[in-house]
């Protein structure tokens, strides 16, 4: 009994010996595991492992800068920075509050979200940090007080620098937009990126644990530089009632678009430059495509009578035909080339003067074929066709000036009527300016003057000859002829400003639909320049599509006079007649009367017919 | 009982005793670091709590040196009871305390305690009573039912708290009592093999639906079955892919890591650890769970080599009274004790260093955490009154 107890006991205390060295030997290796872990993490880490150690504290943070802003001439503010409020949200911390349907309701409206989808990103989210809606959407400091005001768990708003456009849609074309990346993508903000955007300033330190930083710690700081201020030679007045203008033409006339340019003849300055329709610059997202187009550069239509100024301008200055040498109008209709040549209203012989007032098309073929190809398009390229004006805005066309080798033998007589050829609003204007400027071609501009936040002067831009096509003579000369086409039976009498000269000329376009002129869908456009005896501004306006109505003379010209107008009233022009003057056309209070006025003048005027 | 005088301190055990005194010295120390924000005082008090815990310690460690450790074994099972009490009163209204969303701790007479530390200690004397007496043959099946069913018992009510962390530490205390005690090593292979069934299990319901990219509900509906809350299946699912939670539970991960690496050989000096002090390892664990990774900046490979060898120490000296204990049941006490702290060192820095899931068990005496302090220190007299005790006493009977 006892020795079998012995036995057992023996064996068990055997045991017990191999398994007492066993936990040792455990506990050692266990723990010598783990010391080894140790020499990975501490004594031998790898470079992965020292990197993101590294990285972990580092803080490189670009300091964002603010964007220079956007003036007009009197330094009234088109664009500028400012800080509004982007909403950001916790999911996890949103769902797990019993809020999340109320805040998917608050938040729906001001971001302009619906409910459901909000519900259904931050309810279903795990990660810590979303942006409902997207990154670029902002609120005002308002909203964000009244959603603040409901004291949300997991919503709160970062203070984020974004550009704002007073003004909305109006000069949308011109100014631009600025995309979420803080790019210029169109317009000045585009064209004069560099000087805008500044410099953004850089920092490099530590954060602590919660990613603050620590300001002891800062290794380096490079300020930012701020954007330069671009100031415009626009006026945003003047911009203003152009558009009115406009805006009022499309409606009367059911009109697909309408653009208008207002240039200061002398210098090339651009006081105005309209395009209808327009977009909302602070929504620029939402934009049509058909909106966003600056017609005024953008686009090119077949001029119509409006080019017969440049070739006419080109014969006089030839000397190949005398204002007063008699053209057959043919009765109305010229066959040229078995070719027929219609005029809106038949004539029998005009001079080269009524050529220009009437607007004869036969009449100005036969001029192009005094003319000759070769010296038509030389002179047309002197005017500017064929090439972009260099204006400084991005997207300008240089439209349509075929080389005078690929004409065929008809070709003067449509280029003549502005057929065959294609410009830009702001090419027919040059066109028109350089007529009134006695002959002298000015590059267009629209920016003045970029300076920087201390008011250094970085860029100032002054007027520039770009080309001398005619002699003064001639200018003076066409001049005169165009004055008369505002004149009493000429097509132009709806332009005609109380108290002021109006040189100008009118123009209708068939449009091509299907390779064929349509019958019914016009381009009706108007440029001119007041006062013509010392001439201010060059007004151009085109009507796309208007309806009804379809002649340069009856849609457009009317709304070169509202323009012209006001703009001198606004802009101190003294008027051309001091005859006038004492009429009463121009009246101390300013606006209505004088328009009235104006108006009674004109449903007086013998009305022959607006012609073309 | 014999009586000891100057006999008794020349009998201590100084190696274990040493290493546990500079343990708890290097924990104080840190706790100071751990609470200093670096504007020239500290603005959290830790250390001064765990000094006076470390004195009541101390004096526990006394008392329980000085008595005879046979006392408790013949007492054990009514200690068993008496912890297993406390431990269910964290579950009675009013004086359980709830953190974090588990109630661990209760509060009697101002003074709050987690029963689940003494319950580790309880359930050591238990276990040295079931296989301490010579008379009991541990290779029969019923005394490992036996302490199976004392092991299981509290560990569902820890799991039930829920403090996943500490009922980790019952299985291999229990194995590594019944392996020192002698159980044959068929039936400890089995356990074994149930237990990594289980856990097998537990993985399929929490970690595989997530990889095969079951949605939520389905997910919570799974793990729910198999009893494991939401923030645990995600410590689990963060510790194989911390990338999903780089501000939550993976955040305290690869902060602690980057903590220890960053001390890299010699450390970034004292109270000069960047992680803790700038509050990227996070203030509420930095002076409890994650103190290692403080003395791991701070000191770098050689503190943390140090302190590694300092609990290597600790172990060791346990072990040696195991082997020299007078008796089986101071054997197996010590046994218990050691692996008591074996599992808390070694999950704890296992931890830390990124080798487990984030599991908050604390480190022995180095950690912040009163009960936790008194309880080892209790547990460490206990393991020196063997020494001190090293006489033959065959016929002891409890």
């Amino acid at each position: 009994m006892r020795s079998e107890r012995e036995r057992r006991l023996g064996m068990t205390e055997k045991a017990s010996r191999w398994r007492y060295t066993l936990v040792v030997a455990f506990v050692v290796l266990s723990l010598g595991g783990q010391a080894i872990r140790l020499v990975m993490l501490q004594a031998w880490p790898d470079q992965i492992r020292i990197d993101s150690i590294n990285r972990a504290r580092q803080l490189v943070k670009d300091l964002s800068v603010e964007r220079g802003a956007i003036v007009d001439c009197h330094g009234r503010v088109l664009a500028m920075d400012v800080f509004r409020k982007v909403v950001c949200a916790d999911p996890v911390a949103v769902a797990s509050n019993p809020c999340l349907q109320d805040v998917a309701e608050t938040l729906a409206d001001p971001l302009n979200v619906s409910a459901r989808v909000l519900m259904r990103q931050l309810g279903s989210s795990r990660r810590r940090f979303v942006y409902p809606a997207g990154y670029g959407r902002t609120i005002d400091d308002d909203q964000a007080c009244l959603i603040k005001e409901k004291g949300f768990q997991g919503v709160f708003f970062n203070d984020v620098l974004t550009r704002s456009y007073p003004l909305g849609a109006s000069m949308c074309h011109v100014l631009g937009y600025v995309n979420l990346k803080g790019q210029g993508s169109a317009g000045i903000e585009l064209k004069l990126d560099d000087y805008l955007r500044g410099v953004p300033g850089l920092v490099v330190g530590e954060f602590d644990g919660r990613r603050r930083e620590i300001y002891e710690r800062r290794k380096l700081e490079v300020k930012a530089r701020l954007g330069a201020s671009v100031i415009l030679t626009l006026d945003q007045y003047v911009q203003y009632l152009t558009e009115q203008a406009l805006l009022r033409a499309i409606e009367t006339h059911r009109a697909k678009a309408a653009w208008a340019i207002v240039q200061r003849v002398k210098t090339g300055e651009i006081l105005a430059m309209a395009s209808l329709p327009a977009y909302d610059l602070n929504r620029f997202r939402e934009a049509e495509a058909e909106s966003t187009r600056n017609r005024c550069i953008g686009l090119v239509y077949e001029p119509g009578s409006t080019f017969k100024i440049s070739v006419i301008a080109a014969a006089l200055n030839e000397g190949r035909v005398r204002p007063d040498q008699v053209f057959d109008c043919e009765g109305g209709v010229w066959m040229y080339q078995r070719r027929p040549l219609r005029d809106y209203h038949p004539y029998d012989k005009l001079s080269v003067a009524d050529v220009l007032k009437k607007s004869s098309n036969i009449g100005a073929a036969k001029i192009g074929l005094a003319l000759g190809p070769s010296l038509m398009h030389k002179y047309l390229l002197a005017f500017g066709f064929g090439e972009k004006t260099g204006v400084d805005l991005p997207g300008e066309e240089a439209g349509i000036l075929h080389p005078v080798q690929d004409w065929i033998d008809i070709s003067p007589t449509r280029v003549a009527m502005g057929h065959e050829v294609a410009v830009t609003a702001l090419q027919m204007l040059n066109a028109m300016c350089t007529i009134a400027n006695d002959g002298v071609r000015m590059r267009p501009y629209v920016v003045q003057r970029v300076l920087d936040r201390d008011g250094r002067l970085l860029v100032e831009q002054t007027p520039t000859v770009a080309a001398r096509p005619i002699k003064p003579e001639t200018a003076r000369l066409m001049s005169r002829l165009l004055v008369r086409a505002t004149e009493e039976g000429g097509t132009g009498t709806r332009a005609r400003v109380s108290g002021y000269t109006v040189a100008g000329k009118t123009g209708t376009a068939q449009k091509i639909v299907d390779g064929r002129y349509s019958d019914s869908l016009n381009v009706a456009s108007f440029v001119g320049v007041v006062p013509a005896d010392d001439p201010e501004l060059g007004i151009i306006v085109v009507v796309d599509e208007p309806r009804d109505l379809h002649t340069g003379g009856l849609v457009s010209a009317p709304v070169f006079r509202e323009i012209a107008e006001e703009a001198l009233r606004y802009l101190d022009v003294p008027p051309s007649d001091a005859v006038q003057v004492a009429q009463g056309a121009r009246p101390l209070p300013g606006g209505r009367s004088g328009r009235a006025l104006a108006a009674l003048k004109e449903t007086a005027a013998d009305e022959t017919q607006g012609l073309d | 009982m014999r009586r000891l005088g100057l006999d008794f301190i020349r009998r201590l055990e100084w190696s274990g005793l040493l290493a546990a005194g500079l343990l708890v010295a290097v924990g104080i120390a840190f706790l100071f670091s751990a609470g200093f924000r670096g504007d020239g005082r500290p603005i959290m008090g830790y250390y001064e709590r765990q000094l006076g815990w470390a004195a009541i310690g101390c004096v526990l460690y006394m008392v329980f040196a000085g008595l005879d450790y046979r006392i408790w074994i013949r007492w054990a099972w009514w200690i068993y009871l008496l912890a297993l009490a406390l431990l269910l009163l964290v579950f009675v209204p009013g004086l359980g305390v709830r953190t974090y969303g588990a109630t661990r701790w209760i509060e009697l007479a101002g003074i709050r305690m987690q029963p689940s530390e003494v319950m580790k200690i309880a359930l050591i004397l238990a276990l040295a009573r079931l296989f301490g007496s010579r008379t009991r043959d541990p290779r029969q099946a019923r005394h490992v039912v036996a302490a199976l069913a004392l092991t299981a018992l509290p560990m569902a009510v820890v799991i039930k708290q829920p403090d996943l962390g500490t009922a980790l530490i019952f299985p291999p205390l229990a194995l590594a009592v019944m392996f020192a005690a002698g159980v044959p090593g068929r039936y400890l292979a089995r356990l074994i093999g149930i237990g990594l069934l289980l856990a097998a299990v537990l993985a399929g319901f929490t970690v595989a639906p997530h990889m095969l990219g079951l949605d939520q509900a389905t997910q919570d509906r799974l793990s729910a079955m198999v009893g494991i809350e939401g923030y645990q299946r995600d410590r689990l699912l963060v510790f194989f892919d911390s990338s999903l939670d780089p501000l939550g539970a993976g955040w305290n991960k690869a902060q602690s890591q980057i903590a220890i690496g960053s001390g890299r050989m010699w450390g970034k000096g004292y109270m000069n650890g960047q992680q803790n002090l700038l509050g990227f390892l996070p203030r509420t664990v930095a002076p409890t769970d994650f103190i290692y990774a403080v003395i791991g900046e701070e000191t770098g490979f050689a503190g943390s080599l140090a302190l590694l060898f300092l609990f290597s120490m600790l172990l060791l000296s346990l072990l040696r009274i195991a082997g020299d204990s007078p008796d089986k049941y101071g054997a197996v006490l010590c046994v218990g004790v050691a692996s008591m702290l074996f599992c808390h060192v070694f999950i704890n820095i296992a931890m830390t260093a990124g080798l487990m899931p984030i599991t908050g068990v604390p480190l022995p005496l180095v950690s912040y955490g009163g009960t936790f302090m008194v309880g080892i220190m209790s547990a460490l007299g206990m393991a020196q009154s063997v020494h001190v005790r090293k006489i033959r006493s065959e016929n002891f009977q409890p």
